[in-house]
């Protein structure tokens, strides 16, 4: 479990600084285009994180998906990872060739593929009526998605069992009680 | 002198409360089924643990009620107007504190009160949410989530008068900041209110799940996911979303429109709603009503006729088009207004500030955002971190909007459309009063589903409940400053929870102070019952201590 963790580090950190895209892109993470947008408009900037939600196929040809940089792809919440604050994510739109090869997103009990992702972040795009987005050219997996296992908190249904118990006793002990009186 | 109030107004309490606990219990099987459905087996365990102690706590207060010495039988009993408060504002505490357990389980949130915070943002329709990595949550989960929006927003207390009616039923309804009776009964009116809302909930969820097959091309159990998801957000005027850019997630002026009319359409009374649907000034209108009200006196004696009242249809009425008097009312023309009026603040601030370079991204964003504070919803297109940016007269006509509210007896929060114009016109008469030589007399008349009379005592009570509201936006907004928040975002954050809102600027976090939270926690709890119940419920708090 630790060795796949540092790997899953190791992966989005060395993509961070060694962008694999062929232009000089920069490498920007999600919270810097979202806190100041504004400086990376129309630039060409490679981003690194998990595909999350759906894959919206439009009828353009085009893919519009979510792509979040936070922890949650390395260490789920399900697998024991740690509570690290909100999701930070942002809407990317990509060639819908490039999806066929891609796993499913990220949802519960599935870690979506972790992708390096470059294009040119559309900041309040007049031609989206404002809309923010990346316009992915290039899409380098790093990790591949991966369903999670989950096992049973038995301790919450002994829990559930026993008020559920509980509680029938109580009711058969009220209705008794009303037609009685 | 105080009164401690008597054993039996406890157990007329109780069993009240009981029940209305096993309509909640009742609810959360369809989160359980839908667990049971996705194969979500951890949800599902703390759903059926959440149900048990619904019914568990339904069924211990219902047998306590039922004490032998009672001298009043259960029957005989019934509620009055503080029972009634005591019932709602005991209702809105309780709720949101069991219905955490599943949030507390499943390991997403950081402490219960983060999860009681999220059950009482939902149940109160207001949005703001401190659910981490929202993006992996079990769709069972935020099922629960939207829920309590629909619960919250619809009434519990509604779908408990539905089940039980009875006597004295009527202030439950009154108790949750409902003023509107549309039928001769309660019953009748609760019966009406969830046949709107049914409608909606099948035309809304076909037209959202639709946009999003068609136009958004995602698989149809997804789109059906996300139009029920969106639907009990908007409708309800909540502000949840299933994932964590809100409606930014999906890209398309299209479905943010759909969802924009069903904004609008929580926003409106049941009242509006009602005369809109069944045409009020057709002659036939009154003749049914009476008719109803026959053939209720006949079937189920006179215990809810006492209740009817012609008062809402006037022989002027019948005179006039149908849909058109709708925009006589003065809480029509005041939501027109000050949606008007906050929309160009709000547009002329976007302009000034050159946040978006063209007129369609200026009025599409603008548009939407303003929408969303000024119906209650909380949706945002835009992420909070760009949404602080907006300042000046943006952040002017944005706060204002939300802190105005929708309509009232609708789903919508803050100091309702209703009010502020009986306020101005309050204002507006005194000052003519002024002005106009002694003797001179100021009409006081206004229009409001027929002629009605703007008295001293409206006035009075329109204006002590918007000062009300002044004063709880100005404390949440004093003890985040207490905490270095800046005044703006202070203030902005505030008024949102306090009007049941739920858009943030990010002051709302799961690392805030725990004061903040509970801070958050009253203002969103208060806003939602208007104050005058929990007033009752503390009043006989206090007397049960200090009566005799």
């Amino acid at each position: 479990m630790r060795v796949r963790v540092i790997i899953g580090v190791a992966v989005m950190v060395g993509a961070m600084f060694a962008s694999s895209s062929p232009v000089q892109a920069v490498t920007v993470s999600v919270v810097e285009l979202l806190a100041d947008g504004e400086s990376f408009s129309g630039q060409e900037v490679t981003v690194v994180g998990e595909l999350v939600g759906d894959y919206g196929f439009r009828s353009d040809g085009r893919v519009w998906t979510q792509l979040n940089s936070d922890s949650y792809a390395i260490r789920p919440i399900v697998e024991g990872g740690p509570l690290r604050g909100s999701n930070i994510g942002l809407g990317i739109r990509m060639p819908a060739d490039v999806v066929q090869d891609l796993d499913p997103p990220g949802r519960y009990r599935l870690v979506g593929p972790v992708v390096s992702v470059t294009g040119v972040w559309r900041y309040h795009d007049a031609q989206r009526q404002g809309e923010s987005f990346l316009d992915v050219t290039s899409v380098v997996v790093q990790a591949p998605g991966r369903d999670l296992a989950e096992h049973p908190n038995w301790g919450v249904y002994a829990g559930a069992l026993a008020f559920a118990a509980i509680a029938g006793v109580a009711t058969v002990g009220y209705i008794r009680e009303r037609d009685t009186k | 002198m105080l009164i401690r109030p008597a054993a039996d107004d406890l157990r007329t309490i109780g069993s009240a409360l009981g029940r209305i606990l096993l309509v909640v219990a009742a609810a959360s099987l369809i989160p359980t089924a839908w667990a049971v459905a996705g194969r979500e087996w951890n949800p599902l365990g703390s759903f059926l643990l959440m149900g048990s102690v619904f019914v568990l706590l339904g069924v211990t207060l219902l047998r306590v009620s039922l004490a032998p010495r009672s001298t009043i039988s259960t029957d005989q009993r019934h509620l009055d107007w503080s029972h009634g408060m005591v019932v709602v504002a005991l209702t809105w505490l309780i709720v949101p504190l069991v219905g955490s357990i599943p949030f507390v389980l499943s390991g997403h949130y950081a402490s219960i009160l983060d999860a009681y915070f999220d059950a009482m943002s939902g149940l109160t329709t207001t949005g703001l949410a401190l659910v981490q990595d929202l993006d992996h949550l079990a769709s069972s989960l935020n099922f629960w989530r939207h829920l309590l929006h629909f619960l919250g927003g619809q009434g519990i207390i509604i779908a408990a008068l539905l089940l039980f009616g009875g006597r004295g039923m009527v202030t439950l309804y009154r108790g949750e900041g409902r003023e509107d009776q549309l039928l001769p009964s309660v019953r009748s009116t609760a019966r009406a209110i969830w046949a709107i809302a049914a409608i909606h909930l099948v035309v809304g969820v076909v037209a959202l799940g639709g946009v999003a097959w068609f136009v958004l091309g995602f698989s149809w159990q997804r789109s059906l996911f996300h139009g029920l998801m969106i639907f009990f957000a908007a409708f309800d005027t909540g502000g949840f979303a299933p994932q964590s850019t809100s409606l930014g997630y999906y890209h398309s002026a299209i479905f943010e429109s759909v969802t924009a009319v069903l904004m609008v359409a929580g926003a409106l009374s049941f009242a509006f709603h009602f005369r809109l649907w069944s045409g009020v000034n057709r002659a036939w209108m009154p003749a049914t009503a009476r008719f109803k009200a026959r053939i209720t006196r006949r079937f189920s004696g006179t215990a809810d006729v006492e209740e009817f009242s012609f008062d809402d249809w006037r022989p002027g009425d019948r005179r006039t088009d149908g849909t058109l008097s709708l925009f006589r009312n003065l809480e029509t023309r005041s939501i027109l207004a000050t949606f008007i009026a906050t929309m160009v603040f709000t547009m002329v601030g976007l302009a000034a500030l050159g946040i978006y370079t063209s007129v369609a991204g200026l009025s599409r964003q603008g548009f939407f955002q303003v929408l969303s504070a000024h119906t209650g919803t909380g949706f945002a297109t835009v992420p909070s971190s760009e949404l602080v940016q907006w300042t000046g007269l943006a952040f002017g006509g944005m706060a204002i909007a939300m802190a105005l509210g929708g309509m009232a007896s609708s789903t919508a929060g803050g100091v309702k459309a209703l009010r502020v114009g009986l306020t101005v016109r309050a204002i507006a008469n005194e000052v003519k009063g002024d002005l106009l030589p002694e003797g001179a007399l100021v009409g006081t008349g206004y229009y409001q589903f027929g002629r009605r009379r703007l008295t001293p005592e409206v006035a009075r009570s329109a204006m002590v409940v918007s000062l009300l509201f002044v004063a709880l936006f100005l404390v949440g907004t004093g003890v985040a400053i207490g905490y270095g928040v800046p005044l703006g975002e202070a203030l902005f954050e505030s008024v949102s929870a306090g009007a049941s809102v739920g858009l943030s600027v990010g002051v709302t976090s799961p690392t805030m102070p725990v004061l903040l939270k509970l801070t958050y926690i009253v203002q969103m709890y208060l806003g939602r019952l208007e104050f005058v119940a929990v007033f009752a419920l503390i009043g006989f708090a206090y007397s049960m201590v200090r009566g005799r």
